[in-house]
């Protein structure tokens, strides 16, 4: 009874839960078991025949194959189905768990668990999210699953932005259901996440493109639209909306332009967009003009183009309406602007030019294809390498340039070219050109022909030398003619006095010489009276005869003579006075003097002048040092002092002839009045003040000079003669 | 013995009246003076001297006009005449002192009384006077 009940118990077990494996197996067991025994049984104790017995248990056994066939079964088909889900969970690219109704891991798929950090799913099992993140994020998660739980409704779908672990930021695509056991009862959660970072940031990027083009479309001062090949509207910016005077680009969405635009403006496109529609033309652009409401004419430019998908396959025409009125007027105007530019360019004389920063020419005159025999078609464009053969001529204006484009400055120059051959010169200035922005983009030149001017200031610089010379020797001239006219009047004054001096002296004379038979031998003081009285007749005499010989126009008769002669002969005329006044001569003679041309007793009567001259300065007698010798001028200053053609240049060669006194030497304020006519420092009587100035115009007529200076260690004066050698070589060769 | 005649054309009155005066102290001379040159001719005429003394600088008629209107006239183009001038200096290099120049004898009016009679002697001898 046992057995069969044991045998009952395991079908039993086996209807109430067939669908656990385990259950099955053991109510199988049990069943095969109960029904073997049974069988025993029945035959032992029941008293069922044997072959009632046999056929029971045959059945029992058949009904245990087909049992455990059944149970086979079933678990091939649990294991497929646990293999299914452990493929699902290792393959699937989301992340997988289930949780228990305290949020604790059940099971995690690798991916999940890669993406919490973990090696292996095994890793997580029981712990929580508050293991693995932050306060917030595990919160949320935990609030939202005791949602779940306590309103058994899942979440689907949810897009959130979230911190993964290990800081990374991004977007997750998460769903999140309860987790039922087979009767329906939440026992946990379960989810699924996959990280869509990328495509959200591919939507917004998206979206942003979107945006931007919507702005730029709308922003653009065309008017642009897009249109199905119907011609309805796809697309319409701001411009075109207010264009057809409707309140937004919306209003004309799925509409015509016939809708808008009367039939004129229209019917040209119509057949337009059928031509681009059939791919009979790939682009339409059409200048068409209309008259606005204000009488106002503007022209417009229409470009149509067809729009393909992606398989190339014509499904709507892009188009874009363009006012170009203000522009095809500023392009008249600026075509005028040039063609008057070039005008008044080509009628300049000069050689007007405009060069790109590389050099290339943007613009000639008729003046630079003048100057360079070169057409402008062949210039323009093109470099001076390109188009001068002179290469260093070429490369010297590149230079230039790209001075005037480094420096930014305007650089005036002049420069030479050859132009047919011929050496020109140009006045050339060089000026950047900017751009609005300040910035240089071409250079530009302007080049006039200076070459006469040039010529004309490198004369007149000529002329203006000679002219300052000319009148540096006017001048010169002029200082010399206002002394040689005071000389003048000195001396006709002289003459004049002389003779109405001499006169009344010519009286007194005879006047004397009458007393002088009339005075008795024996009155000594009378006699003595009458020849004090003709000493001064005499002196008054000599003085006169003195400013005669200054002012005496006779003519010089100069013949040559050696110089050592003439200065002993006048030596000779003074010996007895110099000795007599205790003074020594010593000789400094230069030996083979060459000749000097002289009026021998004039310049003697000089010598004598100034050997005289010397022993009273030297009132208690001392040394007369004469010299001569002969050297080349070094001290002269051009023309100096002299007017005639004769007189004395430097490097002239001379001879020096020199009366060196030992006395107190000439004060210096009293050397520039030596050659004063009167002008004197010896005691009256003793000297006329004419000695000098008659010396100096004497040595002047022997187109020589006559110095006085002081020695350089203050030991007396020193006068010097100086006088041209003889150039006869003949002459000087004459002993 | 036929007292010789001497003219003293010249426009110092005081020279020509001392000249004058020691001419005819020196020697046996009749001395006239002309102290104004226009009257020279005439007084030529009138008095037939046998030498004139003639100043060179005067007023109006100079001496060497008076030399001139004598040289013209014939009858008295071989008159001896002798310039005494101060314009001259008394030439060193002649032994008279005198200065030959156009013919005519130049004596400085400022040389001695001996060197002037020297020179009319001379001239007057010259003369055949």
């Amino acid at each position: 009874m046992a057995l069969a009940f044991c045998g009952l118990l395991g079908i039993g077990i086996l209807a109430t839960r067939p669908e656990h494996p385990a259950v099955r197996v053991a109510a199988v067991a049990v069943g095969a078991l109960s029904i073997v025994t049974l069988s025993w049984n029945l035959r032992r104790r029941a008293g069922i025949t044997s072959r009632e017995a046999e056929i029971l248990a045959d059945k029992l056994v058949e009904e245990y194959d087909v049992l455990e066939q059944r149970l086979e079964d079933e678990r091939d088909a649990r294991l497929m189905i646990e293999r299914y889900f452990d493929a699902l969970m290792e393959h699937i690219p989301s992340s997988l768990y289930f949780k228990d109704l305290e949020s604790r891991f059940l099971k995690v798929n690798q991916k999940m668990a890669e993406s919490f950090g973990c090696d292996h799913p095994t890793d997580m099992l029981g712990r929580t999210d508050h293991d693995f993140f932050g306060g917030t994020h595990a919160d949320d998660a935990l609030e939202d699953e005791r949602r779940i739980i306590q309103t058994g409704k899942g979440v689907i779908g949810k897009v959130e932005f979230e911190e993964f672990v290990g800081g990374k930021q991004g977007w997750v695509l998460t769903t999140k259901m309860p987790f039922r056991e087979h009767n329906g009862r939440v026992i946990g959660t379960f989810g699924m996440s996959s990280d869509v970072t990328e495509l959200m940031e591919t939507r917004n990027t998206l979206e942003r493109e979107r945006n931007m083009l919507r702005s730029l479309i709308d922003s653009f001062p065309d008017r642009i639209f897009v249109r199905d090949p119907e011609r309805h509207y796809l697309v319409v910016n701001r411009r075109l909306a207010e264009w057809a005077g409707v309140g937004g680009p919306d209003e004309m969405l799925g509409k015509k332009p016939e809708d808008f635009f009367p039939q004129r403006r229209t019917k040209k496109g119509i057949q337009e967009d059928l031509d681009l529609l059939a791919g009979d033309r790939e682009v339409v652009t059409r200048e068409w003009s209309t008259r606005m409401e204000d009488g106002e004419e503007r022209m417009v430019v229409t470009t149509k183009v067809p729009w393909f998908d992606r398989d190339g396959r014509c499904v709507g025409i892009v188009g874009m309406d363009r006012d170009v009125t203000d522009e095809r007027r500023a392009r008249v105007q600026l075509a005028e602007t040039q063609r008057r530019l070039q005008e008044v360019m080509d009628n300049s004389p000069a050689v007007v030019y405009m060069k790109s920063r590389e050099g290339c020419y943007l613009m000639v005159n008729r003046g630079f294809e003048e100057m360079f025999g070169l057409q402008r078609e062949d210039v323009l464009g093109r470099s001076d390498e390109e188009i001068l053969s002179d290469k260093e001529a070429a490369a010297a204006f590149r230079e230039r340039d790209l001075e005037v484009i480094e420096r930014g400055t305007t650089e005036p120059l002049d420069e030479q070219f050859f132009v047919a051959g011929e050496p020109r010169w140009y006045a050339t200035v060089r000026f950047p050109l900017r751009d609005e922005r300040g910035e240089i983009y071409a250079v530009g030149g302007v080049s006039t022909d200076v070459t006469d001017r040039r010529e004309a200031e490198d004369s007149m610089k000529r002329l203006n030398y000679e002219l300052v010379k000319t009148n540096e020797d006017l001048q010169r001239a002029h200082e010399q003619l206002i002394q040689a006219e005071k000389m003048e009047s000195v001396g006709r004054l002289a003459s004049g006095v002389a003779h109405e001096v001499k006169n009344p002296l010519a009286m007194i004379g005879m006047g004397l010489e009458l007393l002088a038979r009339r005075i008795p031998e024996e009155d000594d003081a009378g006699r003595e009276t009458i020849e004090r009285m003709k000493r001064g007749i005499e002196r008054a005499n000599r003085i006169v005869r003195g400013l005669v010989d200054f002012s005496s126009a006779r003519q010089f008769k100069l013949e040559p003579a050696r110089p050592n002669h003439v200065f002993r002969d006048a030596l000779s005329l003074v010996e007895y006075q110099l000795k007599k006044e205790n003074v020594k001569v010593v000789e400094e003679f230069g030996k083979n003097l060459p000749m000097v041309e002289v009026d021998l007793p004039k310049l003697e009567q000089v010598l004598v002048n100034l050997l005289i001259n010397a022993q009273q300065a030297m009132e208690k007698g001392g040394r007369i040092t004469v010299r001569t010798y002969e050297t080349r001028l070094s001290d002269i200053k051009r023309d100096q002092g002299l007017r005639t053609s004769r007189h004395l240049r430097m490097n002239d060669h001379v001879v020096c002839l020199e009366v060196e006194d030992t006395g107190p030497g000439i004060p210096e304020e009293n050397l520039k009045k030596l050659y004063d006519p009167f002008f004197t420092t010896k005691p009256t009587g003793v000297g006329t003040g004419l000695g000098l100035s008659v010396s100096r115009k004497i040595v002047e007529l022997h187109q020589g000079r006559l110095e006085l200076f002081n020695r350089e260690d203050g030991l007396g004066a020193i006068a010097r003669i100086t006088l041209n050698a003889c150039a006869d070589p003949e002459v000087a060769a004459e002993s | 013995m036929k007292t010789t005649r001497l003219l003293i054309i010249d426009d110092e009155p005081d020279f020509s009246a001392l000249l004058k005066a020691n001419l005819e102290e020196a020697g046996s001379f009749e001395v006239r003076e002309v102290n104004d040159s226009s009257q020279a001719i005439e007084t030529i005429w009138s008095f037939k001297p046998d030498l004139c003394l003639i100043d060179v600088v005067m007023p109006g008629m100079d001496g060497g006009d008076v030399v001139a209107k004598i040289r013209e006239d014939p009858a008295l183009a071989t008159l001896p005449v002798m310039m005494l001038t101060a314009l001259v200096e008394e030439n060193p290099e002649s032994s008279d002192g005198e200065t030959m120049t156009g013919g005519l004898a130049f004596v400085s009016k400022t040389s001695s009384f001996e060197t002037i009679l020297a020179c009319i002697e001379k001239h007057l001898e010259e003369a055949g006077v």
